[in-house]
């Protein structure tokens, strides 16, 4: 009989939450294995292909398949709906790399809102002031590139920004006008993006290509610029990608004994170890927690609440364009250079509850502006198509944007199961999503649309408009978001085992030896790009994880 | 809010049309989105080819005239000089593949509408007359289009998305020929292998080099 493979721990998924894990365990002496669904790149198999890599999606993860519907017991139809990269590195290779930390009350909405019909509103375990040192350790990481004190409604911090802002381009000056002549209090967006070397890692080219890009140079930091290969150094990490896990085992104690996991060629493995790490994102660890039934969990493994796939929260995302009388040049630069802040304290005296941050959105591709272009004519009332969409075209290099991201209230009918019929190209059962928003998101959306909009107007713009992307049902009459790029709630973590899935240390309830560390633990979601909360939770997590092997496996 | 008749009667079916149109480009969003899984990337090595690879003469000769009216020939470039038909082509033969039969219908159906109004292919109708029977099918009205779940507006929102992506993306793809559509933009080529930018470029104190050779502001 063959020896089995047994180690310390089996990390699923590599990440912004596997990987800091894998990282920090292996700098400790364990010895992990690393299972990752997709390829392993490197900087020389990323392209400044816009067609494969931002409408398409199909060069970070060819095979992603999903279905969607919006309400239970609907249909659901096959597609791609969540902007993931499938490979080593997660999507922290592809993000923009938008840098925050969540506000005090983000942490504690359930207290500070009270309870609000049709959302499943929590309060999360932890508070700021504990995470506030992960935070730090986090930005010095990835190298986050701002400038410490300047977005006067940031928390106090006890530790500066590791590298300086990079500077602004024409739009983002403008953008600054703008705010300022409202009284706003523009700021340099915050960027893990080097600004100068750092890390071992060389300064930022300025390409305008981060969003849904993998960075040619590292510049950019991810899992896999950051914290793949100083595990690897240690000979402590058993790196294997394209190892699709899908089943988790338990033993006859409750334990998990190990995963089954598909390769390439659709060989069915099995790897055995003493602790395992579901970070898979909350698409991802809610459908293999989904796809491993048993006698004792029949609704899928750890959901004695019964809430494990719920709550599913994907961020506001609204958008509006401009033209500037000066070129913009979006070109050029970062994914953004300028944010505000002001507008982000939750005041239900504005219709609705939560709020978030706008900023910058450089105007680098093509196809996605040529896209947009509808969005325009609709806007300016006139054809879309002929000549008004080339005139549109014409004015590429006059192009800025401005995004907003706002918090979205979680529904327990918004999540994450298996679909009954539709499978992908390794026969596993698809993740399902249900998701239609919350009125407040709705509210909210249309409020940071007009915000926005004045912005640009008090610029000196003169014709601004609204950009919808596809996938987005008609706002003015309801919404039903199919997908997004920042995933969160789909195990919620909190202290009542009987309303969550994970303890405070992302720990499950009902499994001593499964850990979830990526966005599935927030309760709620916050109003920032969620990255940088992602990995300040893991190192958080990962310390007590290690604190209690060592003492337990002594 | 205007309180005429007219006006209120105006704004209604502007209001119509513009939710019609968010519909039905989210439709051809779809169709987009749901290709392209696990199919070979052959369209880049056959791109370079411009022999017909998905589509008929004529209905290559249809799409291309289509495409035309999209994004027309003026004093700049348009999808003609871009070879967008080109790059439509080869995306149908390739990643696009599960739309092509959205195509071979919408077109038997182009053709059968203009040979009973017109007695004559699209293609060879006046471009005045092609805009008429697009705007026909962009809203949906157009006569003898057969029942069932292949509808014109979606065709013509597929059309025009395939347009502007093969008059913007990478040349290799096929369409963008001699970087026409990047001309047209005034986009520079991606920087990522032009040794990215300077932090004078980005306010514009210093020119920038395009992939084909000029400088820019």
């Amino acid at each position: 009989m063959a020896k089995r493979e047994e180690f310390d721990v089996c990390v699923i998924g590599t990440g912004a939450g596997g990987g800091v894990m894998i990282h920090e365990l292996t700098a400790a002496g364990f010895n992990v294995v690393a299972l990752e669904r997709g390829k392993s790149y490197t900087t020389a198999n990323f392209t400044d292909d816009e067609l494969g890599n931002l409408i398409r999606r199909s060069s970070l993860a060819p095979h992603q398949l999903e279905s969607y519907r919006a309400e239970p017991k609907a249909p659901s139809r096959a597609g791609r709906f969540n902007n993931l990269a499938h490979c080593v590195g997660g999507s922290s290779v592809h993000w923009s790399a938008a840098s925050w930390r969540y506000r005090p009350d983000e942490f504690k909405v359930l207290s500070s809102e009270g309870p609000v019909a049709g959302a499943n509103l929590a309060d999360w375990p932890i508070d700021y002031d504990e995470l506030e040192p992960y935070y730090g350790k986090a930005e010095r990481a990835y190298g986050v590139s701002g400038q410490s004190g300047s977005n006067p409604f940031e928390p106090k911090r006890s530790s500066s920004y590791p590298n300086p802002p990079h500077p602004f381009r024409s739009a983002s000056y403008v953008i600054e006008r703008g705010a300022n002549n409202l009284g706003y209090h523009p700021f340099p967006l915050p960027l893990a993006i080097n600004s100068q070397p750092y890390g071992n890692r060389p300064p930022c080219m300025r390409s305008g290509q981060c969003a849904n890009y993998g960075c040619i140079v590292n510049a950019k930091a991810s899992s896999l610029s950051v914290h793949i290969p100083p595990a690897l150094a240690t000979d402590r990490l058993d790196l294997r990608p394209e190892s699709f896990v899908n089943e988790i085992r338990l033993d006859e104690t409750g334990r998990v004994r190990s995963v089954s996991y598909l390769t390439a060629t659709g060989e069915q493995r099995e790897v055995y170890a003493k602790r395992f790490v579901l970070s898979a994102g909350a698409v991802g660890s809610a459908h293999l927690l989904k796809l491993s039934t048993s006698g004792a969990f029949p609704e899928g493994l750890a959901n004695s609440s019964g809430q494990l796939g719920r709550n599913l929260t994907y961020h506001i995302t609204a958008i509006v364009g401009f033209w500037t009388d000066e070129l913009s040049h979006g070109i050029v630069g970062q994914t953004g250079q300028v944010a505000i802040d002001d507008l982000h304290a939750s005041d239900s005296k504005r219709g609705f509850i939560r709020g978030g941050m706008i900023m910058e959105n450089g105007e680098a591709n093509p196809i996605y502006y040529a896209m947009n272009g509808v969005s325009q004519g609709l806007s300016a009332g006139t054809q879309t198509w002929g000549k008004p969409l080339k005139d549109y075209l014409r004015k590429f290099r006059h192009a800025a944007s401005m995004l907003a991201i706002g918090e979205d209230l979680p529904r327990e009918e918004n999540g994450i199961d298996v679909d009954p019929t539709i499978k992908d190209h390794l026969g596993i059962p698809v993740p399902r999503i249900t998701h239609t928003n919350h009125p407040n998101d709705i509210a909210l959306h249309h409020y940071y649309e007009g915000k926005m909009m004045e912005i640009a107007q008090a610029s000196g713009a003169k014709d601004v408009w609204k950009i919808r992307l596809p996938g987005f049902s008609d706002l003015e009459k309801g919404r039903s978001q199919e997908g997004s790029y920042h995933l969160h709630g789909t195990c919620r973590m909190g202290d009542d085992p009987s309303k969550s899935v994970l303890n405070r240390w992302c720990r499950a309830h009902d499994v001593p030896n499964l850990w979830v560390v990526d966005g599935s633990c927030f309760p709620t979601a916050g109003g920032y790009n969620p990255t940088m909360t992602i990995v300040a939770n893991a190192y958080r997590v990962v310390e007590q994880m290690i604190r209690e092997a060592k003492r337990l496996d002594s | 809010m205007t309180d005429s008749l007219f006006g209120r009667g105006k704004q209604c079916r502007s209001m119509s049309r513009r939710e019609f149109l968010e519909r039905t480009i989210q439709g051809s969003a779809l169709l987009w989105v749901g290709e392209g899984i696990a199919r070979p990337r052959a369209a880049r090595a056959a791109s370079q080819s411009q022999k017909l690879a998905a589509l008929s003469i004529p209905e290559w000769k249809t799409v291309e005239a289509i495409a035309a009216r999209i994004l027309p020939t003026d004093q700049d470039p348009g999808a003609r000089e871009a070879g967008c038909i080109n790059f439509i082509d080869k995306a149908l033969a390739n990643e696009d593949a599960m739309i092509l039969p959205l195509y071979q219908m919408s077109l038997a159906a182009l053709e059968g509408h203009c040979q009973a109004v017109f007695k004559n292919s699209f293609a060879e109708l006046s471009e005045e007359r092609q805009e008429k029977v697009l705007v026909q099918v962009e809203n949906g009205t157009v006569s003898g289009w057969p029942q069932g779940p292949i509808r014109p507006e979606a065709f013509f929102a597929t059309v025009r998305f395939h347009t502007l992506v093969g008059f913007v993306a990478n040349p290799s793809y096929g369409g963008n020929q001699d970087f026409v559509g990047w001309k047209v933009l005034g986009f520079p080529g991606p920087r990522h292998h032009m040794g990215g930018g300077t932090p004078e470029q980005m306010v514009g104190k210093q020119k920038i080099k395009t992939v084909w050779g000029d400088e820019i502001d």
